[in-house]
C-alpha cells in the first residue's frame, strides 16, 4: 500500500462528507488508525515428544510487517531457503517466538529498527519519544537476574525478556501469562517510521477472562503506525 | 466440669501461680470474660509454663471446652472462625490466617507438640476434633523463640483435658444437614495417682454441591475417625508420667469432570489420610524450685490421592505423601524466688519424607533432615507493676542456615484495671519440603523445579543429558537456603473502665524477609526454564485488633455476655508498594482503558480482608439449664485473582465481595434416668444461607443440626 494514495483518497472522502465549509483540511490533525493484529502465531506447539509428552515447537520466529498488516513468514515456515530470503529483508518489523519479541535491527535483522518499552498507557502516548530506542543486542539496561551469587545481566533484547521485566508477567499459581497493563512498545521501524504497540493477549482468540487452558503463543496486539516519518501518533 | 484443680494439683506447678490458680472455681472460668468477677484462666502456650491469662505479656486468647460446646463447635475451624482477628484461609483445606499470614506460618500444637501433615502449607483444621479438649489457646505474634519454625504468625495449642477422678462415660451424637454426623464415646477413669481417658469420635459428611450444573460435588463425602488416649500416672510425689496417643483415619470420596476436546470425562477422586502420634512425657520435681520435663514425641502422616476414570477405572493420577516426625526434648523450669523464673530446654528432631514427589536422591536416600535446638527463657517480676520476660532459641538444621531467634516481652500494671503489653520478637519458618527436596520435571510443558538440596545434582544430570542450553549462573556457587524470618512488634493492653466491661486492643507490625520464591537458574534446550528456590521477597503486615466484652445481666440465675471484635489489617508486598510509589503500575478496565494505580488502589495480598468484625452473644439461665448463643462474623472484600495483568487485586471483579455469616445454638439440659446428665442442642450455621459457590467453596449453605449428649 502506498500511503500517499490512501491518504488522498481518505482526505477526499473527508472533504466529500464534511462539506466545503469545514476548515482547511491540511490544518486538521490526521487521525491515524488503530490497527489490530489477531492470533499471530509465535511458535506454538507443533506436536508432542512421543517419549516425554513434552510439547515440541519449531523454535522459529513469526516475522510481521506492520505497514502491510500481515505476516511475512510464519513460525510454521520451516523451509530454510525461504526463511533465509525473507528474514534478511527489511520488509518485516517485529518478530515473535514464545514470549520473546524481536525487531528488524541489531542482532535480529538487517534493518534499522529499534525499540523501547514505555511505562505509559497506550492511549496516552500521542507522540513517540525522540530518543531512547535501542536495537536488539544493544540493550544494556535489562533487569539483572537476581541470584544468591549476585545479579547476572539479562538478555540484551530491546524489550527485555523474562516475567515482569518486559511486556508480560507470569503467575505460577494460575499458570497465566498476562501482558502488563500500562506498557507500550515504541518502535522505530526498519524504514524509519514510528509506531506504538500494545500486546493484548498471548492466548488464542484473546479469551476474556484470560484462560490458561487456551492454546498459548498466539499474540493479539494493537498498534498505531505513523507512515510519514513524523513522531505524531494521534489516533482516532 | 473441667478438672483444672486436679490437673494443677498433680502437675507440679510454679508455686506462685499455683496459689492463684487453685482458687479458680473451675466451672466459672470463661474465655474472654471479664476478670472482675472471675479469675483469669491458666494458659501454658505463651511461656511454656502455667500462667494466668491476664498476666501473659503477649496477645493470647483462650476458649474453654464449655464455650466450644455451647457454640456447637466440632472441629478446630469451627471455633477459630469465631475469634476476633482470625480468619480462615482456604487452600488445600481450611487453614488459619493470623495477623494476615498464610496458614503455613502458624504452628498448630496438640498438648504442646506439633501436629504434622500440611498440604501446600495448609494444615487442614477440619482434621482436628474438639472432643476431649479442655481448651484451645491462641497466641498471636511470633513465638519462634520458644517453638522454632512455623511459629511466625502465631501458635494454636489444643490442650486436652486430663482424666478426672472417678468413673465417667459420655456419649454424644449430632445429626445435621448435608449428612453431617458426629458420634462420640468417651470413657474416663481416675484416682488420685492415676487416670485414663479414651475417646472415639466418628465425624462424617455426605458432602455438598454448590454448583449442581457442573458434575461433581463442591465438597466431597468423607468419614473421619479419631481415637485418642490420655493417661497420667504419678509414680511418686515427685514423678508424674503422662502418655498421649492419637490415631486418625479419613476416607474421602468425590468426583470431578475434565473437558477433553469438548467431551466431558468423569473421574472419581478418592483420598485417604492416616496419621498418628505418640506422646510420652515425664515430669520430675527435683526440688520445690526445680522441675524437669522430658518429652518424646513421634508422629506419622500419610496421605494418598487417586483419580480414576469412571468409564474404565483407569488410574489417571496418584499421589502419595508420607512424613515421619520424631522429637526428644527436655525442659528445666526453675523458680529462683518469687521474682525470677527460668526455663531452659533443648532437643532434637528427625524428619523423614516419602511419597511420589520426594523420591530418593542420587545416593538412593530418602529425604531426611536432622535438627537440634536449645532455648532459654527468663521471667523477671521485680514489682507488682512490672514483668519482663526474655527468651531466645537456637536452631541448627541439616538443610538450612542455623539461626538464633530472640524475643522480649513486657507487661505493665499501672492500675488494677489497666494492663499494657509490649513485645518485640523474631519468628521464622523453615523452607517447606518442596523447597528442600522437590525434583520435578513437567513432561507436558518442559520446565523443571529443584529444591535446595537437589538443585546441584539435578542441574548436573540435565547437563549430562545435554538438556541445558545455558546457565544463568553456576549452581556450584549457590548459597545455602535460609529460613524465612520476621521481626514483629505487638503493643496493646486491656482496660476495665467498669465492672463487667473490658476493652482490649493490640497493634501489630510484622516485617518479613527472605520469603522463598522460585526463580529460574537455567534455560533448557526445549526453551523451558529450570527453577530453584531463593530467599527473595519481603512483605509486611500491620494492623489493629480490638475486642470489647460486656456482661449485661449478671444475676445469680442468668447472665448475658456480649463480645464485639474488630480487626484492621494491611498485608502488603514491599516490591509492589515501591512500584506503586514510583508510578509504574497500571490497571486495565474491561474496556481496555489503562490507568495509573496509586497505593490506595492496592487491595493488599490476596485473601486478606482489610476489615473484619465478630459478634458473640451468649445467654444462660441456670434454673432452666438453658444456654443460647449467637455468633456473627463479617469480613470486608478481599482480592482473589488478577484479571488485568498487573498481578494485583485492584479491579472490583478481582475481589470477593464482603459477606457476613451468622450462627446460633440453643442448648438445654433435659431429664435423664438415674445419675446421668443429658443435654440437647439445636443449632443453625450460616443462618442467612450466604454462599459464594465458586469463590468460597468451603462455605456451604444453611446448616441445621441437633445433638444429644449423655454423661454417665
Amino acid at each position: 500500500m502506498k500511503p500517499p494514495v490512501a491518504f488522498s483518497i481518505l482526505a477526499g472522502f473527508v472533504l466529500l462528507f464534511a462539506g466545503c465549509d469545514s476548515a482547511d483540511p491540511e490544518l486538521e490533525p490526521v487521525l491515524l488508525d488503530v490497527k489490530m493484529a489477531e492470533n499471530i502465531p509465535a511458535d506454538p506447539a507443533s506436536g508432542r515428544d512421543p517419549d516425554t509428552g513434552a510439547s515440541i515447537s519449531n523454535n522459529l520466529f513469526t516475522l510481521y510487517d506492520l505497514e502491510a498488516g500481515s505476516i511475512l513468514i510464519p513460525s510454521s515456515q520451516t523451509d530454510a531457503a525461504t526463511r533465509q530470503r525473507d528474514s534478511t529483508s527489511t520488509a518485516w518489523d517485529i518478530g515473535f517466538r514464545g514470549t520473546t519479541i524481536i525487531f528488524n535491527g541489531g542482532t535480529s535483522g538487517p534493518g534499522e529498527a529499534a525499540a523501547q518499552l514505555l511505562a505509559q498507557p497506550f492511549a496516552e502516548v500521542t507522540e513517540a519519544p525522540e530518543g531512547g530506542y535501542v536495537a536488539d543486542g544493544e540493550n544494556t539496561s535489562c533487569p539483572q537476574v537476581s541470584t544468591p551469587v549476585g545479579p547476572v545481566p539479562g538478555s540484551p533484547y530491546a524489550i527485555c525478556t523474562g516475567s515482569d521485566n518486559g511486556w508480560y508477567n507470569y503467575n505460577p499459581a494460575t499458570m497465566l501469562l498476562a501482558p502488563i497493563p500500562g506498557r507500550t512498545i515504541m518502535l522505530r521501524t526498519a524504514s524509519g517510521n514510528y509506531a506504538k504497540i500494545r500486546i493484548l493477549s498471548y492466548y488464542q482468540n484473546n479469551p476474556d477472562p484470560p484462560d490458561a487452558a487456551a492454546p498459548s503463543r498466539y499474540y493479539t496486539f494493537e498498534y498505531v503506525l505513523q507512515p510519514d516519518g513524523s513522531r505524531d501518533l494521534t489516533s482516532e | 466440669m473441667r478438672p483444672i484443680c486436679l490437673f494443677l494439683a498433680l502437675v507440679i506447678v510454679i508455686p506462685s501461680v499455683t496459689a492463684r490458680a487453685q482458687q479458680i472455681p473451675a466451672d466459672s472460668v470463661r474465655a474472654d470474660s471479664s476478670r472482675v468477677v472471675e479469675m483469669s484462666p491458666i494458659v501454658v502456650t505463651a511461656t511454656r509454663s502455667e500462667k494466668a491469662l491476664e498476666d501473659v505479656a503477649v496477645p493470647t486468647t483462650v476458649v474453654l471446652a464449655e464455650t466450644m460446646r455451647m457454640q456447637g463447635a466440632l472441629r478446630l475451624n469451627d471455633v477459630l472462625v469465631t475469634i476476633p482477628g482470625l480468619a480462615l484461609f482456604e487452600d488445600h483445606g481450611a487453614g488459619l490466617q493470623v495477623q494476615g499470614f498464610a496458614p503455613e506460618y502458624t504452628l498448630i500444637l496438640l498438648d504442646g507438640e506439633p501436629v504434622i501433615g500440611r498440604t501446600a502449607g495448609t494444615l487442614d483444621l477440619n482434621r482436628l476434633t474438639l472432643q476431649g479438649l479442655d481448651r484451645v489457646e491462641i497466641v498471636r505474634g511470633p513465638s519462634s523463640s520458644l517453638y522454632g519454625s512455623e511459629a511466625l504468625a502465631g501458635v494454636v495449642n489444643l490442650v486436652t483435658a486430663p482424666a478426672a477422678e472417678g468413673l465417667r462415660g459420655a456419649l454424644g451424637g449430632r445429626f445435621g444437614s448435608f449428612g453431617t454426623t458426629d458420634l462420640t464415646a468417651e470413657v474416663e477413669a481416675g484416682r488420685e495417682r492415676a487416670g485414663v481417658r479414651l475417646l472415639i469420635d466418628r465425624y462424617a459428611s455426605a458432602g455438598y454441591d454448590l454448583t449442581p450444573a457442573s458434575f461433581g460435588a463442591t465438597s466431597p463425602a468423607f468419614t473421619d475417625w479419631t481415637a485418642d488416649w490420655r493417661s497420667r500416672f504419678a509414680l511418686s510425689d515427685r514423678v508424674l508420667l503422662r502418655l498421649g496417643a492419637r490415631a486418625t483415619v479419613e476416607d474421602q470420596k468425590g468426583a470431578f469432570a475434565l473437558n477433553d476436546d469438548g467431551v466431558e470425562v468423569r473421574y472419581d477422586d478418592e483420598g485417604r489420610r492416616v496419621d498418628w502420634s505418640l506422646h510420652p512425657e515425664a515430669q520430675i520435681r527435683l526440688s520445690d524450685r526445680l522441675r524437669l520435663t522430658t518429652t518424646l514425641y513421634g508422629a506419622r502422616y500419610q496421605a494418598e490421592t487417586r483419580y480414576r476414570r469412571q468409564r474404565d477405572g483407569e488410574l489417571l493420577y496418584d499421589d502419595d505423601f508420607d512424613q515421619y516426625y520424631l522429637k526428644a526434648e527436655t525442659q528445666f523450669d526453675a523458680v529462683w524466688n518469687g521474682r525470677h523464673l527460668t526455663s531452659l530446654g533443648g532437643g532434637a528432631v528427625r524428619e523423614r519424607l516419602g511419597g511420589s514427589r520426594y523420591g530418593p536422591d542420587a545416593d538412593g536416600d530418602r529425604p531426611a533432615a536432622n535438627q537440634a535446638y536449645a532455648f532459654a527463657q527468663h521471667e523477671w517480676l521485680p514489682l507488682r507493676l512490672f514483668e519482663l520476660s526474655a527468651s531466645a532459641r537456637f536452631d541448627a538444621h541439616s538443610d538450612y542456615v542455623a539461626r538464633l531467634t530472640p524475643k522480649i516481652a513486657l507487661l505493665l500494671r499501672p492500675a488494677d484495671k489497666l494492663r499494657f503489653r509490649a513485645s518485640v520478637g523474631s519468628g521464622f519458618k523453615a523452607p517447606a519440603f518442596r523447597q528442600f527436596y522437590l525434583a520435578f520435571t513437567n513432561a507436558a510443558t518442559g520446565y523443571s523445579v529443584f529444591g535446595a538440596t537437589r538443585v546441584q545434582e539435578g542441574i548436573a544430570q540435565l547437563q549430562a543429558e545435554g538438556a541445558i542450553d545455558h546457565l544463568f549462573f553456576d549452581p556450584a556457587t549457590l548459597e545455602e537456603i535460609r529460613a524465612e524470618s520476621s521481626v514483629a512488634v505487638n503493643i496493646g493492653g486491656s482496660f476495665d473502665p467498669f465492672p463487667r466491661l473490658n476493652f482490649s486492643v493490640n497493634g501489630f507490625r510484622n516485617n518479613v524477609r527472605d520469603l522463598i520464591e522460585a526463580q529460574p537458574i537455567a534455560q533448557k534446550t526445549n526453551g523451558g526454564f529450570v527453577f530453584g528456590y531463593f530467599n527473595l521477597a519481603r512483605i509486611y503486615t500491620r494492623g489493629i485488633e480490638t475486642n470489647a466484652t460486656i456482661r449485661l445481666i449478671a444475676g445469680r440465675q442468668s447472665r448475658l455476655d456480649i463480645a464485639l471484635g474488630y480487626q484492621f489489617l494491611q498485608a502488603r508486598d514491599r516490591e509492589v508498594v515501591e512500584a506503586l510509589e514510583t508510578g509504574t503500575v497500571f490497571g486495565r478496565d474491561p474496556s481496555g482503558r489503562e490507568y495509573r494505580l496509586g497505593l490506595g488502589d492496592y487491595g493488599g495480598m490476596f485473601g486478606r480482608s482489610p476489615h473484619k468484625a465478630t459478634f458473640r452473644a451468649a445467654y444462660s439461665h441456670t434454673p432452666f439449664g438453658l444456654t443460647a448463643s449467637i455468633r456473627g462474623r463479617w469480613r470486608s472484600r478481599y482480592g482473589y485473582r488478577d484479571l488485568d495483568g498487573n498481578a494485583l487485586a485492584n479491579r472490583d471483579d478481582e475481589f470477593v465481595t464482603a459477606y457476613a455469616v451468622f450462627d446460633a445454638t440453643v442448648t438445654k439440659s433435659v431429664p435423664a434416668p438415674g445419675s446421668a446428665d443429658a443435654e440437647v442442642q439445636f443449632g443453625v450455621d450460616n443462618a442467612l444461607d450466604v454462599t459464594r459457590p465458586t469463590l468460597i467453596p468451603s462455605l456451604p449453605g444453611r446448616k441445621l443440626y441437633v445433638s444429644l449428649r449423655l454423661t454417665l
